[in-house]
């Protein structure tokens, strides 16, 4: 891939991956810092990139890798110092610029997916926000198509459990 | 808590594959007919339904974030630093060895003898700090095409653009630029060398500075030799390249002392300041430091850079045998 192909990459899909992560980790600085270091990473690799490979999903699977060592250290860091740490996702008092996070991109449903488990979260945002093949997840998260399948699947379970009952469900939908 | 039926289950991965639209039609319809007559499953799917419906709202609404803007402002600023210092390189087995080519953005950064070992480890790029040495993806093929055509004699001329970075010093560079000025076929001395670039008794530091020529052949500090026409060295190693190399130009060489030696007597020599080329036994440079001559292997390499034969040693008339 030629450095002219990497800038309409980059033109394409950083604000999707920028988003990807911010919907990962709740937080935009680390959507910052990891969306950047995704194509510092891309651009160091792309020139061996096979021109037919699907690039949207190599970026995909670098900030997926990025986004789970990024959660790796951090458990790392805790154990390591003993730290009592409080949930850090942002609130939306936290915000310095008045938006709040449920305004720009929180619904009922992504507040129940911030709260899956790391994979199924990743696996389920993959699929069901950015459209992405499970062949194309399972690499991400170095499992079959199979099994990136059952981690989406069963975080749809625990979304429709914790969102069951509320007025979300049933009116529009029911027959 | 409330048992399931048997079909229920069965049936329940279909159902939510059949609800945000992933089942085949075999599936869609084993749940069409299970939720007709079920009515906690009818619930259930209903329910995936919903899910599938606000993600669909997600997707679309998913256009400015604030803040991407200014990632993608910091990540270019960075992207811009990164490609200053990336450097690609690649290993290849050339008639002279292995050696590694590295190029930058602006051009060739490296040629490196890797002395036997195609390790790139070993090489200079690993101990250079502010580079970032990335494999090559096919940017130095064509160089390296170049650099064949070269050593086989095809052409006398590397194209190559240059990227001296790793030239160390001030003056280091301006002995890469004086000996990148030394023709095609012709031998100058590391004395000579000193005395153009106006520090007469800097032989020793010129002959470092060649020493750690970042890109062999391409600046040709093979031409470069010893006063007294020895090779003397080439690229911190023995002289076998060199001896390859000149040989290739068309400069004969001959055995002298454990190493080779310019044959100077069957050369047409060049008076510094002069642009006439002479015969070795023309008088008229009798009284002049062979050490600060320039030597030409063949009278076509002497009047490819647009010198003219003597007027009164007559190498025209008379030429030497040459090699080639």
């Amino acid at each position: 891939m030629s450095d002219r192909t990497f800038e309409a990459l980059m033109s394409e899909h950083h604000a999707e991956i920028y988003r990807y992560i911010l919907r990962v980790t709740g937080r935009r600085h680390d959507a910052d810092d990891l969306s950047q270091e995704t194509f510092l990473r891309a651009f160091r690799a792309h020139r061996t990139l096979p021109p037919d490979a699907n690039s949207r999903a190599w970026l995909f699977a670098i900030a997926t890798n990025l986004t789970r060592n990024h959660f790796r250290s951090q458990k790392r860091r805790r154990v390591a110092y003993q730290a009592v740490v409080t949930e850090t996702r942002e609130t939306d008092e936290e915000r310095p610029d008045g938006v709040t996070l449920s305004q720009e991109i929180g619904t009922a449903v992504e507040h129940v997916v911030a709260k899956l488990p790391l994979k199924q979260r990743l696996a389920f945002l993959q699929r069901k926000v950015h459209g992405l093949e499970y062949d194309a997840i399972g690499q991400s998260l170095q499992c079959s198509a199979e099994t990136a399948r059952a981690h989406v699947f069963q975080a749809l379970r625990k979304v429709r459990r914790v969102l069951e009952g509320r007025e979300l469900i049933g009116k529009e939908f029911a027959s | 808590m409330k048992r399931r039926a048997a079909g229920c289950i069965e049936i329940e991965t279909d159902l939510v594959a059949a609800a945000i639209g992933e089942a085949d039609a075999g599936a869609e319809n084993r749940v069409a007919a299970h939720v007709a007559k079920c009515e906690s499953c009818r619930v259930e799917h209903s329910g995936y339904r919903a899910i599938d419906h606000q993600l669909g709202v997600i997707r679309e609404k998913a256009v400015d974030v604030p803040g991407v803007a200014r990632s993608r402002e910091r990540l270019e600023a960075r992207l811009d630093d990164l490609r200053s210092r990336i450097v690609a390189y690649r290993v290849f087995d050339s008639p002279l060895g292995p050696v590694l080519l590295a190029r930058s953005e602006q051009g060739v950064v490296l040629l490196e003898y890797l002395h036997g070992r195609r390790d790139p480890g070993a090489s200079r790029l690993a101990r250079v700090h502010g580079i970032e040495a990335v494999e090559d993806a096919g940017e130095t093929e064509g160089l390296y095409r170049e650099f064949r055509a070269y050593l086989d004699g095809r052409t006398q001329h590397l194209s190559w653009p240059l990227d001296l970075r790793l030239a160390a010093s001030p003056f280091q560079r301006k002995v890469l630029e004086t000996t990148a000025r030394i023709p095609y076929g012709a031998v100058v001395s590391y004395k000579r060398l000193a005395s153009d670039l106006g520090q007469p008794r800097a032989v020793r530091a010129v002959a470092q500075a060649l020493r750690w020529n970042p890109v062999p052949v391409a600046i040709p500090c093979h031409r470069v030799v010893g006063a007294s026409g020895l090779l003397t060295g080439y690229a911190g190693g023995e002289t076998g390249r060199k001896r390859q190399l000149l040989t290739t130009e068309g400069v004969p060489l001959v055995p002298a002392h454990d190493d080779f030696a310019v044959a100077r007597g069957a050369m047409y020599l060049l008076a510094p300041g002069d642009s006439e080329y002479c015969l070795p036994s023309c008088a008229s440079t009798e009284t002049l430091q062979s050490g600060l001559l320039t030597y030409f292997g063949s009278r076509n390499r002497a009047e490819a850079v647009g010198l003219t034969p003597c007027t009164s040693c007559r190498p025209d008339l008379h030429p030497l045998h040459e090699v080639n």
